[in-house]
């Protein structure tokens, strides 16, 4: 929720900049600008909110065995984390109960998180067609320990944890056909790991000598290693421009950069 | 849907569809129903009394039993459960006697396995 106020508090903040640019830059639409005082919030729905928490709590009630926590976000959508051994009970019990419905797996996915103790996190997004409703159930777990496969519950969920398996190597036990669904013939790796590099580690390229495609490890040259490397999937951390760089004196030519 | 049922009720038989791909007329949908809800009623009494999923799920069966207990009439049933066409309720009460018969097998109403690892779900981290 404070997440949500912060959010809320920023986005205040650009709306009333933005009011003064146009101000400056087009004074004759003044009308325009003065009727909005108060930044435009996000209107609240109380009542989705509260079906939401109450059904969380249901959930939670009926399966304390499993469930850790329950939360609504501020964007209306109901969580339920869950303890990886329950995977198979509670979709289960919310496809299959009178009061939940969720018949529909609309996505299964993964987030990697590497600074946590189980670095994986599983994400099943749910939709009731009967109450109109979704749900989404968040478990986790590490690169060794197998997770229980949902395609018993759900058949969509059978692409989905290849792609998972594929994509972050997270083991699905008693999957009926893990295997690699996205990544090319012989791929090495889970690419959407944080710790696998932007670049890879093999390229493929056309050998003319030898009439097929070869596959080579990754040769970048040294000016491909020159990249703004301040981006969330930072690669070659070792690289990285260190805080105290010497300083250009007044007089120096800046190096000419291409 | 509504209007093949009142067609239907004029002439005097059953629906011809549900207009559902895959779930076919019930014939006899009060004596399904009957069956169904007390086997579901007899798998909920061998779980513990205190279980919350034994209490809320008697609680809707028993409700439903009751509103069929009292109407013979299907449609006006229907209204009353107020959950879609009875073949639908009849699905839903099947899924509910399997899940009732797992329930009792995975035992939910225990306490927690385990705690989750310290900041497992604390966002942004």
């Amino acid at each position: 929720m404070a997440a949500s106020l912060v959010r809320l508090v920023r986005g205040g903040v650009c709306r009333s900049l933005n009011l003064h640019r146009t101000a400056a830059l087009a004074p004759a639409r003044l009308e325009a600008t003065t009727a909005e005082t108060r930044p435009t919030v996000r209107p609240k729905d109380a009542v989705a909110h509260q079906q939401l928490s109450a059904f969380g709590e249901y959930v939670a009630e009926i399966l304390p065995k499993y469930v850790q926590q329950v939360q609504v976000t501020c964007y209306n959508e109901l969580e339920v984390m869950i303890h990886p051994e329950g995977i198979v009970p509670v979709l289960t019990f919310l496809r299959d109960h009178t009061n939940a419905q969720f018949r529909n797996m609309i996505d299964l996915t993964a987030v990697d998180i590497p600074s946590r103790q189980n670095r994986f996190e599983i994400v099943y997004n749910l939709l009731s067609l009967r109450f109109n409703s979704r749900i989404r159930v968040k478990t986790y777990t590490d690169e060794l320990t197998p997770v229980d496969s949902s395609v018993s519950v759900h058949h969509a969920a059978n692409w989905y944890e290849r792609e998972v398996w594929d994509m972050y190597g997270v083991f699905f036990a008693n999957h009926p056909d893990l295997r690699r669904i996205l990544t090319d013939y012989g791929f090495e790796g889970h690419p959407f790991r944080k710790d696998f590099p932007l670049s890879g580690y093999v390229e493929v390229r056309y050998d003319d000598e030898l009439k097929r495609v070869v596959a080579e490890p990754v040769e970048l040259t040294q000016e491909f290693r020159k990249y703004d490397l301040n981006s969330p999937w930072e690669s070659f951390p070792a690289h990285r421009e260190s805080k105290d760089a010497p300083k250009l004196e007044a007089g120096d030519k800046p190096p000419v950069t291409k | 849907m509504r209007r093949t049922g009142s067609v239907a009720k004029m002439a005097g038989v059953i629906k011809k569809t549900t207009g559902l791909v895959g779930l076919a007329v019930s014939p006899n949908p009060h004596e399904r129903l009957r069956i169904l809800y007390s086997k579901i009623l007899a798998s909920l009494q061998t779980m513990p009394q205190d279980a919350a999923y034994r209490k809320y799920t008697e609680q809707i069966i028993s409700g439903r039993y009751s509103l069929l207990k009292a109407e013979p009439d299907v449609e006006k049933l229907e209204k009353k459960i107020n959950c879609g066409q009875i073949e639908e309720v009849i699905a839903q009460a099947e899924t509910e006697l399997s899940l009732s018969r797992k329930m009792s097998e995975w035992k939910p109403w225990e306490p927690l396995i385990d705690e989750p690892p310290p900041n497992q779900w604390k966002w942004p981290i």
